[in-house]
């Protein structure tokens, strides 16, 4: 019986096949139990935030990911003013319904800011395999977060504000299941409280719309989507990390209600304390999804043949 | 403390599963729901053996320390396994030389003046000046050999004693110069539950006049299973407990040392081996498609080079010391908890990776006897209380089976194979008919004398040690076998696992539960 001998391109196709590169490595159900956690090793990410990666990262954002963004929906940015005179670091906190969101706001930063923010990003996801924790550390500055919490979760990020780096945090702690703002982490509100640092809430209005959750690329139609940057909270003395955080809350609804209404009525409506909530409905979960996937109107001029 | 083993049920997510196959090693793909059964991890190995050694030494279990027992004058034998343990060989220091270092500082602090060494290898070939070096250390190879170490002669008649009978008529004969010394200081490597105990004196120090009466198609036929030395369930254990009883009876004082070791089998960059395939990192999977690779495109007198020069990084987990029931005891324990799996169960087919060693084909050829004797001799009898699989059951076997031998090693395997086997498989007749000649043959007797040859009886043996397996499963298909080589032995080869599934099914049905039991490292699936 002559024997064949498999070709190295085969072997290495089925070991490739066999381990999933280039994807979340799988545990067999059975083997679970007698599996133990996989080693907690961070990606390096420091080398992302030299210059040499930072030009690396303009290029990509500016011609590659702005284009692409701007081509397969519609943005509108607001109030990027309210960065003018602001002191870095500061926490930039956002609503987080979509992948699009974090490229959103660094391409919509405005440059100098952008040039010293580090994006946080679960680290169970985006820093598990090691092209999508280098393409979340070149495109946006990320360095890995653990979902868990505590000491561990934030050490990085102290060290990066220590250094003069802004972070992105998205206080949800990840993506909304039905396009509402769901209940906030402390751990971002602590953060902020633990390095006396302001944060900056940015509205997202219409990324769950454009692209939720399980979709990989924009609807089409280019779905409009509008960014909301908000004055800098400053912590106060003796707050705690739950007013703190309540704060952010209210900040966040007031840029949706102004997205809804106008400035001045959201103005008016936080005076007497009656800003929508942003937890949607109550109710079936598919009257949730079904509220908070609602397509967002387009502004702009009407047609002129209307 | 190391994970137990644990059975794992193959699922979508399951990679590929590595498979030995002689040489080679490849990664094989099982159907869904095939059960793969896991040895434990490595317990934590003894950092100061020495110490350990020493410890056991002064504190042994049933029996005086060692030291109280070393009296000037007395006539003192150390006997040792020989190179079939462990496997692959150990790296240096070989646990072996460690205790007869201990042992001989004791003796020559206590006036011991007349001392032997003498390798257990029985009815196997002699071990050559390098591997005893390798084996004892070159301290102790330095002052003893060749006058006082030598290898036991099994043919050497005028240095043999002839004890007696046992009570069940099992003929006694020891090396003379054991039965005459005041002490005997056995010291062993127990790789699986099969070895150590009351088997090492009498196969390792005996004759085949008394090696017969244990070594036979009878007792082979009913030791179920060969891994489980409980009085009752080995013939073959009982046997070897009854002549060792009869030696002891007869005024031979033994204190046994026995050692077990880990799971530690491969070295770097085989390391990849050792471990569970869904954790192995993007090194293992480099170092799995280097290896592989390197290991292909070798010639195969380079390939065999390789794999025979590997030595283990074993770590030692455990020294007794003192009479061989209490000691035995204790190593039993110590394997169990090292290699004992707890399966529900067994299956209608049984699949083996039978890995590039067994224990007669050391720094030597895997021969297709050899092949028969691993996979149903030794592996396919790694369990306690039932057989991993059914009765009348397939047993698929994954090994080149080359048409080789090693001329000064096994000579009459040679004959065996072209003689023998070419008339009958069956071990009775096989017995009855070929038996007495092969094992009196004078040519092989001067050969196992002078040469480095195996007995001339040692291939009926290794023929006798699947013995069980033969008469109980309902097939034995070997994957990339080649097939007169097989077709001589009774067994069908196949050029895939798939065409092997599909040779199974005739026996077994079209969708049949399937145990892989992988290894090595070694395991014993403890089967409910």
């Amino acid at each position: 019986m002559a024997k064949k001998k498999p070709k190295l391109a085969d072997e290495i196709r089925e070991v490739a096949k066999g381990w999933r590169w280039g994807h979340r490595p799988v545990v067999p159900r059975s083997a679970q139990p007698h599996t133990p956690p996989p080693e907690r090793w961070s990606f390096p990410t420091d080398w992302a935030r030299t210059e040499a990666a930072g030009a690396v990262r303009d290029i990509v954002l500016d011609l590659g990911l702005r284009p692409i963004i701007w081509n397969e929906t519609s943005p509108e940015v607001f109030g990027r003013d309210n960065l003018d005179g602001v002191k870095a670091p500061v926490m930039f906190i956002a609503n987080h319904t979509s992948h699009l969101d974090a490229s959103i706001i660094m391409t919509t930063l405005p440059k100098k800011w952008r040039d010293k923010t580090a994006t946080a990003a679960a680290k169970d996801y985006f820093f598990d395999v090691w092209w999508r924790s280098a393409f979340t550390a070149l495109v946006y500055a990320g360095f890995p977060v653990e979902r868990g919490g505590g000491e561990r979760a934030t050490h990085k990020a102290k060290e990066l504000i220590r250094d003069g780096w802004s972070i992105v945090v998205f206080p949800e702690g990840t993506r909304s299941p039905d396009g509402w703002v769901q209940r906030f982490r402390h751990g971002a509100a602590r953060l902020a409280l633990d390095m006396d640092m302001p944060v900056v809430p940015i509205a997202i209005v219409g990324a769950y719309a454009a692209m939720p959750r399980g979709r990989g690329w924009p609807k089409p139609g280019r779905p409009p989507i509008r960014v909301y940057y908000g004055r800098p909270l400053h912590p106060r003395e003796g707050e705690s990390h739950q007013e703190l955080s309540l704060r952010m809350q209210h900040a966040l609804a007031e840029l949706f209600d102004e997205d809804r209404t106008s400035w001045w009525e959201a103005q008016q409506r936080a005076a007497r304390n009656e800003t929508p909530k942003l937890t949607g409905p109550s109710g079936p979960q598919w009257l949730r999804t079904w509220e908070g996937s609602r397509p967002i109107q387009r502004r702009g001029k009407p047609p002129a043949w209307k | 403390m190391g994970r137990p083993g644990f059975v794992l049920e193959v699922d979508e997510r399951t990679p590929p599963l590595l498979v030995h196959e002689g040489e080679a090693f490849r990664l094989q793909k099982f159907p869904l729901g095939t059960r793969v059964i896991y040895p434990p991890d490595s317990l934590p190995a003894i950092k100061n053996v020495r110490g350990a050694i020493r410890h056991a030494l002064a504190n042994p279990c049933d029996s005086e320390p060692l030291a109280e027992l070393l009296k000037p004058g007395m006539k003192l034998t150390i006997a040792f396994d020989d190179l079939s343990l462990p496997l692959p060989t150990m790296k240096s220091p070989d646990v072996r030389q460690l205790i007869l270092e201990e042992v001989i500082e004791l003796a020559a602090r206590k006036g011991v003046e007349d001392l032997k060494l003498f390798a257990a290898n029985g009815l196997h070939r002699r071990m050559t000046a390098d591997e005893l070096e390798h084996t004892v250390g070159e301290r102790v190879f330095r002052s003893f050999y060749p006058k006082d170490l030598a290898n036991h002669d099994a043919e050497d008649h005028d240095n043999l004693a002839y004890v007696g009978k046992t009570d069940k008529g099992e003929d006694v004969e020891i090396n003379k110069r054991v039965a005459e010394s005041d002490l005997l200081v056995y010291a062993n490597i127990n790789l699986t539950t099969m070895d150590g105990g009351h088997k090492s004196v009498p196969t390792g120090l005996t004759s085949y006049r008394s090696i017969r009466s244990h070594h036979n198609v009878h007792t082979l036929l009913h030791s179920r299973s060969v891994m489980d030395p409980r009085p009752g369930r080995s013939a073959l254990h009982d046997s070897c407990a009854r002549i060792d009883k009869a030696l002891k009876d007869n005024g031979l004082r033994v204190f046994t040392i026995e050692t077990t070791l880990d799971n530690e089998i491969f070295p770097n960059p085989f390391g990849f081996m050792n471990k569970r395939e869904w954790e192995w990192s993007v090194k293992d999977q480099a170092a799995y498609l280097a290896a592989k690779k390197v290991n292909d495109m070798s010639p195969s007198k380079a390939r065999h080079q390789i794999w025979m020069r590997i030595r283990s990084p074993y770590g030692v987990t455990g020294v007794n010391a003192g009479s061989t029931d209490a000691v035995h005891e204790r190593t039993l324990a110590r394997l169990h908890e090292q290699q004992l799996v707890e399966v529900n169960g067994q299956s209608d087919v049984l699949v083996i990776g039978v890995p590039f060693i067994g224990p007669y084909d050391v720094n030597s050829i895997m021969n297709p006897i050899l092949v028969h004797c691993l996979g149903l001799g030794y592996l396919f009898n790694m369990y306690r209380n039932k057989p991993i699989v059914r009765p009348g059951g397939v047993v698929i076997l994954f090994h080149p089976v080359p048409w080789e031998f090693h001329q000064v090693h096994h000579p009459s395997y040679v004959d065996f194979f072209e003689e023998v086997l070419a008339e009958s498989t069956d071990p009775a007749t096989i017995e009855a008919r070929w038996e007495q000649r092969y094992a009196t043959d004078p040519w092989y007797i001067h050969l196992y004398r002078n040469s480095y040859a195996y007995h001339g009886v040692h291939p009926f043996y290794m023929w006798y040690w699947g013995a069980y397996a033969l008469d109980y499963v309902g097939g034995v298909i070997i994957v990339g076998g080649d097939p007169k080589a097989c077709a001589r032995m009774g067994y069908r080869a196949a050029s895939s696992f798939r065409d092997a599934l599909e040779m199974a099914g005739e026996t077994v049905g079209r969708s049949p539960s399937i145990s892989y039991l992988h290894l090595p490292p070694f395991e014993i699936a403890d089967v409910r």
